[in-house]
Protein backbone atom coordinates (compact mmCIF):
# COMPACT_ATOMS: atom_id res chain seq x y z
CA UNK A 1 0.00 0.00 0.00
CA UNK A 2 2.31 2.19 1.38
CA UNK A 3 5.04 0.95 -1.12
CA UNK A 4 2.44 1.53 -4.29
CA UNK A 5 1.91 5.09 -3.05
CA UNK A 6 5.83 6.34 -3.23
CA UNK A 7 5.82 5.13 -7.13
CA UNK A 8 4.64 7.22 -10.59
CA UNK A 9 4.50 10.83 -11.18
CA UNK A 10 1.32 11.26 -9.44
CA UNK A 11 2.93 10.75 -5.75
CA UNK A 12 5.92 13.32 -7.20
CA UNK A 13 3.56 15.78 -7.29
CA UNK A 14 1.34 15.06 -4.37
CA UNK A 15 3.64 17.20 -2.02
CA UNK A 16 3.37 20.09 -3.92
CA UNK A 17 -0.26 20.39 -4.26
CA UNK A 18 -1.21 22.14 -1.34
CA UNK A 19 1.63 25.15 -1.42
CA UNK A 20 0.02 25.12 -5.19
CA UNK A 21 -3.54 25.42 -4.29
CA UNK A 22 -2.47 28.04 -1.27
CA UNK A 23 -0.72 30.31 -3.91
CA UNK A 24 -3.99 30.06 -6.13
CA UNK A 25 -6.20 30.75 -3.61
CA UNK A 26 -3.86 33.86 -2.32
CA UNK A 27 -4.33 35.19 -6.25
CA UNK A 28 -7.49 34.93 -6.57
CA UNK A 29 -7.95 36.92 -3.18
CA UNK A 30 -6.27 39.37 -4.33
CA UNK A 31 -7.50 39.67 -8.14
CA UNK A 32 -10.95 39.79 -6.59
CA UNK A 33 -9.86 42.59 -4.20
CA UNK A 34 -10.56 40.34 -0.81
CA UNK A 35 -6.85 40.92 0.43
CA UNK A 36 -6.01 44.75 0.32
CA UNK A 37 -2.47 45.34 -1.52
CA UNK A 38 -1.14 47.41 1.45
CA UNK A 39 -2.03 44.02 4.11
CA UNK A 40 -0.49 41.28 1.40
CA UNK A 41 0.39 41.76 -1.92
CA UNK A 42 -0.15 39.28 -4.91
CA UNK A 43 2.12 36.43 -5.75
CA UNK A 44 2.41 38.29 -9.06
CA UNK A 45 3.16 41.87 -7.67
CA UNK A 46 6.03 40.03 -5.65
CA UNK A 47 7.06 38.41 -8.61
CA UNK A 48 7.24 42.06 -10.41
CA UNK A 49 9.02 43.36 -7.37
CA UNK A 50 11.64 40.41 -7.51
CA UNK A 51 12.31 41.06 -11.36
CA UNK A 52 12.62 45.09 -10.63
CA UNK A 53 14.90 44.51 -7.31
CA UNK A 54 17.09 42.04 -10.07
CA UNK A 55 17.24 44.24 -13.04
CA UNK A 56 18.38 47.09 -10.57
CA UNK A 57 20.94 44.59 -9.27
CA UNK A 58 20.21 45.41 -5.29
CA UNK A 59 18.06 42.27 -5.11
CA UNK A 60 21.98 40.14 -6.10
CA UNK A 61 24.10 42.76 -4.31
CA UNK A 62 21.78 42.67 -0.84
CA UNK A 63 21.62 38.33 -1.37
CA UNK A 64 25.13 38.17 -2.00
CA UNK A 65 25.71 40.04 1.53
CA UNK A 66 23.60 38.28 3.50
CA UNK A 67 24.69 34.57 2.08
CA UNK A 68 28.46 36.09 2.83
CA UNK A 69 27.60 36.90 6.28
CA UNK A 70 25.54 33.28 7.09
CA UNK A 71 28.22 31.56 5.69
CA UNK A 72 31.23 32.94 7.58
CA UNK A 73 28.83 33.45 11.01
CA UNK A 74 28.96 29.23 10.51
CA UNK A 75 32.10 28.63 9.35
CA UNK A 76 33.44 30.65 12.35
CA UNK A 77 30.71 29.74 15.11
CA UNK A 78 30.79 25.89 13.64
CA UNK A 79 34.52 25.20 13.39
CA UNK A 80 34.69 26.79 17.03
CA UNK A 81 31.84 24.26 18.26
CA UNK A 82 33.33 21.51 16.37
CA UNK A 83 36.72 21.85 17.29
CA UNK A 84 35.31 21.71 20.89
CA UNK A 85 32.86 19.15 20.56
CA UNK A 86 36.20 16.98 19.53
CA UNK A 87 38.21 18.26 21.94
CA UNK A 88 35.62 17.35 25.14
CA UNK A 89 34.71 14.43 23.05
CA UNK A 90 38.07 12.96 23.33
CA UNK A 91 39.52 14.52 26.06
CA UNK A 92 37.87 13.82 29.71
CA UNK A 93 40.13 15.98 31.30
CA UNK A 94 38.55 18.59 28.83
CA UNK A 95 35.10 18.06 29.30
CA UNK A 96 35.50 18.40 33.13
CA UNK A 97 37.18 21.86 32.63
CA UNK A 98 35.13 23.47 30.00
CA UNK A 99 32.01 21.69 29.58
CA UNK A 100 29.87 22.50 32.67
CA UNK A 101 30.28 26.12 32.02
CA UNK A 102 29.55 26.09 28.08
CA UNK A 103 26.12 24.41 29.48
CA UNK A 104 26.04 27.01 31.35
CA UNK A 105 26.04 29.62 28.62
CA UNK A 106 24.08 27.59 26.68
CA UNK A 107 20.84 28.60 29.06
CA UNK A 108 21.09 32.21 27.60
CA UNK A 109 19.15 32.80 24.41
CA UNK A 110 22.05 34.28 22.25
CA UNK A 111 19.55 37.16 20.84
CA UNK A 112 18.90 38.49 24.36
CA UNK A 113 22.81 39.81 24.18
CA UNK A 114 21.67 41.75 21.12
CA UNK A 115 21.85 45.42 23.34
CA UNK A 116 25.17 43.99 24.71
CA UNK A 117 26.64 43.20 21.56
CA UNK A 118 25.57 46.88 20.22
CA UNK A 119 27.53 48.26 22.55
CA UNK A 120 30.23 46.11 22.54
CA UNK A 121 30.70 45.84 18.47
CA UNK A 122 28.17 49.11 17.12
CA UNK A 123 25.64 48.24 14.78
CA UNK A 124 28.83 46.78 12.33
CA UNK A 125 29.37 43.47 10.75
CA UNK A 126 31.25 42.31 13.41
CA UNK A 127 28.05 42.31 15.99
CA UNK A 128 25.93 40.15 13.30
CA UNK A 129 28.76 38.39 12.87
CA UNK A 130 29.40 37.11 16.78
CA UNK A 131 25.45 37.09 16.95
CA UNK A 132 25.76 34.14 14.13
CA UNK A 133 28.29 32.70 15.29
CA UNK A 134 27.24 32.15 18.81
CA UNK A 135 23.94 31.08 17.68
CA UNK A 136 25.66 27.99 15.22
CA UNK A 137 28.24 27.24 17.88
CA UNK A 138 25.97 25.43 20.85
CA UNK A 139 24.45 22.97 18.15
CA UNK A 140 27.46 21.74 16.63
CA UNK A 141 28.94 21.57 20.08
CA UNK A 142 26.41 19.46 21.60
CA UNK A 143 26.22 17.05 18.75
CA UNK A 144 30.11 16.93 18.24
CA UNK A 145 30.05 15.97 21.74
CA UNK A 146 27.08 14.01 21.24
CA UNK A 147 28.35 11.88 18.73
CA UNK A 148 32.20 11.18 20.22
CA UNK A 149 30.67 10.51 22.99
CA UNK A 150 28.60 7.67 21.75
CA UNK A 151 30.72 5.97 19.28
CA UNK A 152 30.10 2.16 20.01
CA UNK A 153 33.25 1.91 22.42
CA UNK A 154 33.48 -2.33 21.16
CA UNK A 155 34.22 -0.75 18.05
CA UNK A 156 37.10 1.00 19.51
CA UNK A 157 38.30 -1.56 21.31
CA UNK A 158 38.79 -3.86 17.84
CA UNK A 159 40.28 -0.98 16.53
CA UNK A 160 42.88 -1.10 18.80
CA UNK A 161 43.40 -4.77 18.64
CA UNK A 162 44.05 -4.14 15.45
CA UNK A 163 46.96 -1.77 15.62
CA UNK A 164 45.54 1.13 14.75
CA UNK A 165 47.30 4.20 15.73
CA UNK A 166 45.27 7.21 17.59
CA UNK A 167 45.10 9.13 14.16
CA UNK A 168 43.77 6.08 12.45
CA UNK A 169 41.94 5.43 14.84
CA UNK A 170 40.15 8.96 15.09
CA UNK A 171 39.52 8.86 10.96
CA UNK A 172 38.43 5.50 10.18
CA UNK A 173 36.53 5.18 13.87
CA UNK A 174 35.77 7.82 15.88
CA UNK A 175 34.86 10.44 13.04
CA UNK A 176 32.53 7.98 10.68
CA UNK A 177 30.86 7.29 13.75
CA UNK A 178 30.29 10.55 15.16
CA UNK A 179 29.15 11.92 11.65
CA UNK A 180 25.60 11.60 11.83
CA UNK A 181 25.20 13.12 14.38
CA UNK A 182 27.15 16.39 13.62
CA UNK A 183 24.67 16.22 10.52
CA UNK A 184 22.01 16.91 12.68
CA UNK A 185 24.31 19.52 14.99
CA UNK A 186 24.24 20.96 11.72
CA UNK A 187 20.88 21.23 10.27
CA UNK A 188 19.97 22.84 13.55
CA UNK A 189 22.56 24.92 12.86
CA UNK A 190 21.00 26.45 9.53
CA UNK A 191 18.02 26.80 11.16
CA UNK A 192 19.32 29.30 14.26
CA UNK A 193 21.84 30.75 11.40
CA UNK A 194 19.27 32.15 9.02
CA UNK A 195 16.81 33.25 12.32
CA UNK A 196 19.83 35.35 14.03
CA UNK A 197 20.30 36.95 10.35
CA UNK A 198 16.72 38.31 10.21
CA UNK A 199 16.73 39.71 13.56
CA UNK A 200 19.97 40.85 13.32
CA UNK A 201 19.63 42.55 9.72
CA UNK A 202 16.21 43.60 10.56
CA UNK A 203 17.64 45.55 14.07
CA UNK A 204 20.63 46.91 12.70
CA UNK A 205 22.09 46.79 8.77
CA UNK A 206 22.29 49.26 6.28
CA UNK A 207 22.09 46.19 3.48
CA UNK A 208 21.18 42.90 3.46
CA UNK A 209 18.04 40.94 2.56
CA UNK A 210 16.89 41.83 6.14
CA UNK A 211 17.89 45.63 5.73
CA UNK A 212 16.16 45.76 2.46
CA UNK A 213 12.43 44.34 4.07
CA UNK A 214 12.61 47.66 6.78
CA UNK A 215 13.53 49.81 4.17
CA UNK A 216 10.46 48.65 2.48
CA UNK A 217 8.69 48.82 5.07
CA UNK A 218 9.18 52.72 5.91
CA UNK A 219 7.88 53.20 2.33
CA UNK A 220 4.81 50.71 2.79
CA UNK A 221 6.12 48.43 0.11
CA UNK A 222 4.72 44.93 1.17
CA UNK A 223 5.65 43.83 -1.95
CA UNK A 224 9.12 44.00 -1.31
CA UNK A 225 8.77 42.76 2.46
CA UNK A 226 6.88 39.93 1.07
CA UNK A 227 9.70 39.00 -1.48
CA UNK A 228 12.54 39.08 1.16
CA UNK A 229 10.66 36.56 3.66
CA UNK A 230 10.01 34.36 0.24
CA UNK A 231 14.05 34.95 -0.21
CA UNK A 232 14.68 33.88 3.22
CA UNK A 233 12.68 30.62 2.82
CA UNK A 234 14.28 29.72 -0.11
CA UNK A 235 17.54 30.11 1.12
CA UNK A 236 16.80 27.68 4.29
CA UNK A 237 15.08 25.67 1.92
CA UNK A 238 18.27 25.44 0.04
CA UNK A 239 20.49 25.00 3.34
CA UNK A 240 18.03 22.17 4.01
CA UNK A 241 18.56 20.64 0.74
CA UNK A 242 22.26 21.13 0.49
CA UNK A 243 22.67 19.53 3.72
CA UNK A 244 20.05 16.53 2.68
CA UNK A 245 23.00 15.78 -0.35
CA UNK A 246 25.76 16.01 2.39
CA UNK A 247 24.06 13.42 4.07
CA UNK A 248 23.46 11.09 1.06
CA UNK A 249 26.68 11.26 0.38
CA UNK A 250 28.83 10.58 3.56
CA UNK A 251 26.25 8.52 5.61
CA UNK A 252 25.61 6.32 2.40
CA UNK A 253 26.44 3.19 4.47
CA UNK A 254 23.38 4.18 7.14
CA UNK A 255 20.13 2.92 5.74
CA UNK A 256 18.48 5.29 7.36
CA UNK A 257 19.94 8.01 4.96
CA UNK A 258 20.36 6.09 2.01
CA UNK A 259 18.37 7.00 -1.26
CA UNK A 260 15.05 8.51 0.84
CA UNK B 1 43.58 -17.35 -6.72
CA UNK B 2 42.96 -18.45 -2.78
CA UNK B 3 44.93 -18.42 0.49
CA UNK B 4 47.75 -20.26 1.33
CA UNK B 5 47.89 -22.47 4.17
CA UNK B 6 49.42 -20.40 7.21
CA UNK B 7 50.21 -23.22 9.90
CA UNK B 8 49.38 -22.81 13.55
CA UNK B 9 51.54 -21.70 16.54
CA UNK B 10 51.71 -23.72 19.74
CA UNK B 11 49.99 -21.97 23.31
CA UNK B 12 51.27 -23.11 26.90
CA UNK B 13 50.47 -22.26 29.88
CA UNK B 14 52.27 -23.34 33.35
CA UNK B 15 50.23 -22.46 36.49
CA UNK B 16 49.16 -19.73 35.71
CA UNK B 17 46.77 -17.46 37.74
CA UNK B 18 44.65 -14.44 36.58
CA UNK B 19 42.99 -11.74 38.90
CA UNK B 20 41.74 -8.80 38.38
CA UNK B 21 42.24 -6.92 42.43
CA UNK B 22 41.31 -9.39 44.92
CA UNK B 23 38.62 -11.26 42.30
CA UNK B 24 40.82 -14.37 41.14
CA UNK B 25 39.08 -15.74 37.85
CA UNK B 26 41.38 -18.26 36.63
CA UNK B 27 43.81 -20.30 38.83
CA UNK B 28 46.45 -23.30 38.38
CA UNK B 29 45.71 -23.33 34.63
CA UNK B 30 48.36 -26.05 32.61
CA UNK B 31 47.78 -26.02 28.84
CA UNK B 32 49.69 -27.85 26.50
CA UNK B 33 48.42 -26.43 22.81
CA UNK B 34 50.09 -27.77 19.71
CA UNK B 35 50.37 -26.32 16.88
CA UNK B 36 47.32 -26.61 14.52
CA UNK B 37 44.58 -27.93 17.18
CA UNK B 38 41.00 -26.93 17.29
CA UNK B 39 40.46 -26.48 21.07
CA UNK B 40 37.18 -25.99 22.15
CA UNK B 41 36.21 -24.41 25.43
CA UNK B 42 33.20 -24.51 27.81
CA UNK B 43 32.09 -23.77 30.95
CA UNK B 44 28.75 -21.89 32.92
CA UNK B 45 28.84 -18.07 32.69
CA UNK B 46 31.35 -16.25 34.81
CA UNK B 47 33.56 -19.36 34.87
CA UNK B 48 36.41 -17.25 33.25
CA UNK B 49 36.50 -18.60 29.68
CA UNK B 50 36.69 -15.03 28.18
CA UNK B 51 39.62 -14.32 30.49
CA UNK B 52 41.20 -16.98 29.38
CA UNK B 53 41.29 -16.33 25.87
CA UNK B 54 42.38 -12.80 26.26
CA UNK B 55 45.03 -13.66 27.91
CA UNK B 56 46.25 -16.74 25.34
CA UNK B 57 45.99 -14.01 22.50
CA UNK B 58 47.97 -11.16 24.78
CA UNK B 59 44.93 -9.03 25.25
CA UNK B 60 45.37 -9.32 28.86
CA UNK B 61 48.65 -10.16 30.94
CA UNK B 62 48.66 -13.18 33.70
CA UNK B 63 48.78 -12.10 37.23
CA UNK B 64 51.21 -15.08 37.79
CA UNK B 65 52.72 -18.28 36.48
CA UNK B 66 54.31 -18.66 32.68
CA UNK B 67 52.35 -18.07 29.36
CA UNK B 68 54.36 -18.91 26.17
CA UNK B 69 52.77 -18.24 22.80
CA UNK B 70 55.06 -17.83 19.83
CA UNK B 71 52.37 -16.24 18.21
CA UNK B 72 52.11 -12.97 20.36
CA UNK B 73 55.80 -12.19 19.86
CA UNK B 74 54.98 -12.45 16.02
CA UNK B 75 51.83 -10.17 16.19
CA UNK B 76 50.35 -13.44 14.82
CA UNK B 77 47.30 -13.60 16.95
CA UNK B 78 43.77 -12.38 16.09
CA UNK B 79 40.28 -12.67 17.44
CA UNK B 80 36.79 -13.03 16.45
CA UNK B 81 34.50 -11.73 19.51
CA UNK B 82 30.30 -13.01 19.25
CA UNK B 83 29.74 -9.31 17.75
CA UNK B 84 31.43 -8.76 14.33
CA UNK B 85 32.55 -5.35 15.48
CA UNK B 86 32.48 -4.06 11.67
CA UNK B 87 33.29 -0.85 10.62
CA UNK B 88 29.30 -0.02 9.55
CA UNK B 89 30.80 2.96 7.33
CA UNK B 90 33.27 1.16 5.53
CA UNK B 91 32.79 -1.81 2.63
CA UNK B 92 33.39 -5.10 3.11
CA UNK B 93 36.93 -4.92 1.42
CA UNK B 94 38.01 -1.95 3.84
CA UNK B 95 36.39 -3.59 6.62
CA UNK B 96 38.67 -6.81 5.89
CA UNK B 97 41.63 -4.42 5.12
CA UNK B 98 41.59 -3.05 8.63
CA UNK B 99 42.65 -6.73 9.37
CA UNK B 100 46.22 -5.71 7.43
CA UNK B 101 47.16 -2.94 10.11
CA UNK B 102 48.63 0.59 9.34
CA UNK B 103 50.30 1.76 6.08
CA UNK B 104 48.62 -1.74 4.20
CA UNK B 105 47.42 -0.72 0.72
CA UNK B 106 47.73 -1.52 -3.00
CA UNK B 107 47.63 -4.11 -5.33
CA UNK B 108 48.50 -6.55 -2.84
CA UNK B 109 46.61 -5.94 -0.24
CA UNK B 110 43.91 -5.85 -2.35
CA UNK B 111 44.54 -9.11 -4.12
CA UNK B 112 45.18 -10.75 -0.29
CA UNK B 113 41.96 -9.57 0.79
CA UNK B 114 40.11 -10.84 -2.02
CA UNK B 115 41.53 -14.36 -1.50
CA UNK B 116 40.27 -14.21 2.18
CA UNK B 117 36.97 -12.96 1.37
CA UNK B 118 36.84 -16.04 -1.40
CA UNK B 119 38.26 -18.17 1.27
CA UNK B 120 35.10 -17.67 3.84
CA UNK B 121 32.03 -17.70 0.81
CA UNK B 122 31.85 -13.42 0.47
CA UNK B 123 33.54 -13.37 -3.23
CA UNK B 124 31.44 -10.82 -5.14
CA UNK B 125 30.38 -8.69 -2.29
CA UNK B 126 33.23 -6.37 -1.44
CA UNK B 127 31.55 -3.53 -2.40
CA UNK B 128 28.53 -4.19 0.24
CA UNK B 129 27.58 -1.98 3.36
CA UNK B 130 27.36 -4.28 6.52
CA UNK B 131 23.79 -2.89 7.01
CA UNK B 132 23.13 -5.23 3.31
CA UNK B 133 24.36 -8.51 4.44
CA UNK B 134 22.56 -10.87 6.83
CA UNK B 135 24.55 -11.89 10.45
CA UNK B 136 25.85 -14.66 9.04
CA UNK B 137 27.44 -12.79 6.32
CA UNK B 138 28.54 -10.66 8.50
CA UNK B 139 30.43 -12.97 11.10
CA UNK B 140 31.78 -14.08 7.80
CA UNK B 141 33.62 -10.66 7.46
CA UNK B 142 34.73 -10.28 10.89
CA UNK B 143 36.32 -13.67 10.59
CA UNK B 144 37.94 -12.81 6.88
CA UNK B 145 39.55 -9.62 8.65
CA UNK B 146 40.66 -11.95 11.35
CA UNK B 147 42.03 -13.81 8.84
CA UNK B 148 43.77 -11.39 5.92
CA UNK B 149 47.39 -10.62 7.61
CA UNK B 150 47.24 -14.94 8.23
CA UNK B 151 47.41 -14.90 11.68
CA UNK B 152 48.76 -18.85 13.63
CA UNK B 153 46.61 -18.66 16.37
CA UNK B 154 42.64 -17.65 16.05
CA UNK B 155 40.56 -17.30 19.22
CA UNK B 156 37.07 -17.17 18.68
CA UNK B 157 34.86 -15.91 21.67
CA UNK B 158 31.20 -17.12 20.98
CA UNK B 159 31.74 -16.79 17.23
CA UNK B 160 28.22 -18.24 16.43
CA UNK B 161 26.36 -17.33 19.70
CA UNK B 162 24.54 -14.78 18.45
CA UNK B 163 23.27 -16.29 14.89
CA UNK B 164 19.95 -18.51 14.46
CA UNK B 165 19.76 -22.35 14.83
CA UNK B 166 20.90 -22.87 10.90
CA UNK B 167 22.98 -20.23 10.03
CA UNK B 168 25.26 -21.40 13.38
CA UNK B 169 25.32 -25.24 11.44
CA UNK B 170 26.56 -23.87 8.06
CA UNK B 171 29.10 -21.38 9.84
CA UNK B 172 30.05 -24.21 11.80
CA UNK B 173 30.81 -26.20 8.74
CA UNK B 174 32.60 -23.19 7.13
CA UNK B 175 34.62 -22.26 10.47
CA UNK B 176 35.97 -26.04 10.06
CA UNK B 177 36.92 -26.13 6.46
CA UNK B 178 38.86 -22.79 6.89
CA UNK B 179 40.49 -23.95 9.65
CA UNK B 180 41.69 -27.54 7.66
CA UNK B 181 42.41 -24.85 4.45
CA UNK B 182 44.61 -22.55 6.54
CA UNK B 183 46.02 -24.74 9.09
CA UNK B 184 46.19 -21.66 12.18
CA UNK B 185 45.24 -23.03 15.80
CA UNK B 186 41.79 -22.34 16.76
CA UNK B 187 40.81 -21.82 20.44
CA UNK B 188 37.19 -21.52 20.65
CA UNK B 189 35.05 -20.69 23.27
CA UNK B 190 31.16 -21.64 23.15
CA UNK B 191 27.97 -22.18 24.78
CA UNK B 192 26.92 -25.31 23.21
CA UNK B 193 28.28 -28.43 24.31
CA UNK B 194 27.16 -29.86 20.31
CA UNK B 195 29.46 -27.46 18.48
CA UNK B 196 32.26 -27.77 21.04
CA UNK B 197 32.15 -31.76 20.41
CA UNK B 198 31.42 -31.33 16.48
CA UNK B 199 34.68 -29.37 16.23
CA UNK B 200 37.19 -29.42 19.10
CA UNK B 201 40.31 -32.13 18.83
CA UNK B 202 39.81 -30.91 22.48
CA UNK B 203 37.63 -30.04 24.45
CA UNK B 204 38.19 -27.83 27.65
CA UNK B 205 36.20 -27.18 30.51
CA UNK B 206 36.28 -24.65 32.89
CA UNK B 207 34.54 -24.49 36.15
CA UNK B 208 35.72 -21.86 38.77
CA UNK B 209 38.37 -20.28 37.30
CA UNK B 210 40.05 -24.05 36.96
CA UNK B 211 40.37 -26.77 33.94
CA UNK B 212 37.99 -29.45 35.31
CA UNK B 213 37.99 -31.59 32.06
CA UNK B 214 39.88 -32.19 29.29
CA UNK B 215 38.69 -34.45 26.78
CA UNK B 216 39.96 -35.56 23.46
CA UNK B 217 38.20 -35.70 20.92
CA UNK B 218 38.90 -38.61 18.01
CA UNK B 219 35.58 -39.09 16.17
CA UNK B 220 36.67 -38.41 12.36
CA UNK B 221 35.15 -35.40 10.46
CA UNK B 222 33.32 -33.98 9.47
CA UNK B 223 31.39 -35.12 12.24
CA UNK B 224 27.57 -36.73 12.44
CA UNK B 225 25.99 -35.61 15.56
CA UNK B 226 23.36 -38.35 16.10
CA UNK B 227 26.16 -41.01 16.50
CA UNK B 228 26.51 -43.29 19.55
CA UNK B 229 30.05 -42.11 20.35
CA UNK B 230 29.41 -38.60 19.66
CA UNK B 231 26.50 -38.62 21.97
CA UNK B 232 28.68 -40.25 25.03
CA UNK B 233 30.89 -37.48 24.20
CA UNK B 234 28.38 -34.46 24.79
CA UNK B 235 26.54 -36.89 27.89
CA UNK B 236 30.78 -37.04 29.38
CA UNK B 237 30.83 -32.82 29.47
CA UNK B 238 27.48 -32.25 30.35
CA UNK B 239 27.62 -34.23 33.73
CA UNK B 240 31.14 -32.91 34.58
CA UNK B 241 29.32 -29.29 33.70
CA UNK B 242 26.31 -29.92 35.96
CA UNK B 243 27.26 -32.38 38.28
CA UNK B 244 24.38 -34.57 40.28
CA UNK B 245 21.78 -32.17 39.20
CA UNK B 246 19.45 -33.90 36.59
CA UNK B 247 17.09 -31.17 35.97
CA UNK B 248 19.76 -28.55 34.88
CA UNK B 249 21.08 -31.47 32.09
CA UNK B 250 17.88 -32.04 31.25
CA UNK B 251 17.28 -28.10 30.72
CA UNK B 252 20.05 -28.01 28.42
N1 LIG C 1 38.35 -6.39 32.95
C1 LIG C 1 37.83 -6.98 34.05
N2 LIG C 1 37.90 -6.35 35.25
C2 LIG C 1 37.39 -6.95 36.35
N3 LIG C 1 36.82 -8.14 36.36
C3 LIG C 1 36.71 -8.82 35.20
C4 LIG C 1 37.22 -8.27 33.98
N4 LIG C 1 36.99 -9.15 32.99
C5 LIG C 1 36.36 -10.20 33.56
N5 LIG C 1 36.20 -10.01 34.90
C6 LIG C 1 35.59 -10.96 35.82
O1 LIG C 1 36.10 -12.23 35.57
C7 LIG C 1 35.10 -13.22 35.72
C8 LIG C 1 35.07 -14.10 34.50
O2 LIG C 1 34.69 -13.32 33.37
P1 LIG C 1 34.70 -13.89 31.89
O3 LIG C 1 34.24 -12.80 31.00
O4 LIG C 1 36.02 -14.49 31.60
O5 LIG C 1 33.60 -15.03 32.00
P2 LIG C 1 33.03 -15.95 30.82
O6 LIG C 1 33.27 -17.33 31.22
O7 LIG C 1 33.54 -15.51 29.51
O8 LIG C 1 31.47 -15.65 30.94
P3 LIG C 1 30.38 -15.62 29.78
O9 LIG C 1 30.10 -17.03 29.42
O10 LIG C 1 29.20 -14.99 30.43
O11 LIG C 1 30.93 -14.83 28.65
C9 LIG C 1 33.81 -12.50 35.99
O12 LIG C 1 33.54 -12.58 37.37
C10 LIG C 1 34.09 -11.08 35.60
O13 LIG C 1 33.40 -10.20 36.45
MG1 LIG D 1 32.66 -14.55 27.79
Amino acid sequence: MAATASEGPFSRALPWLVPLALIILWQVSSSLGWLPPNILPAPTAVLQAAWVKLQDGSLVDNLGVSFARAMSGLIIGGAIGFSLGLLNGLSKQAEMLLDPTLQMIRNIPHLALIPLVIIWFGIGESARLFLVALGVFFPIYLNTLHGVRNVDPQLIEMGRIYGMNNRTLFLKVILPGALPSIFVGLRFALGVMWLTLIVAETIAANSGIGHMAMAAREFMQTDIVVLSIVIYAILGKLADSATRALERKFLAWNPAYAKV
Amino acid sequence: MSSQPTGGSRVSLKDVKKAFGSNVVLQGIDLEIPAGQFVSIVGKSGCGKSTLLRLMIGLDSVTAGVLDAPALKEQAARIVFQEPRLLPWASVKDNVAVGLGEGQSGKAADNQAAAILDEVGLKGREGLWPSQLSGGMRQRVALARALVSQPTLLALDEPLGALDALTRIDMQALLEGVWQDLGFTALMVTHDVGEAVALGDRVILIDHGQVVLDLPVNLPRPRKRGTPEFAALEGQILDKLFGDDPRAREAH
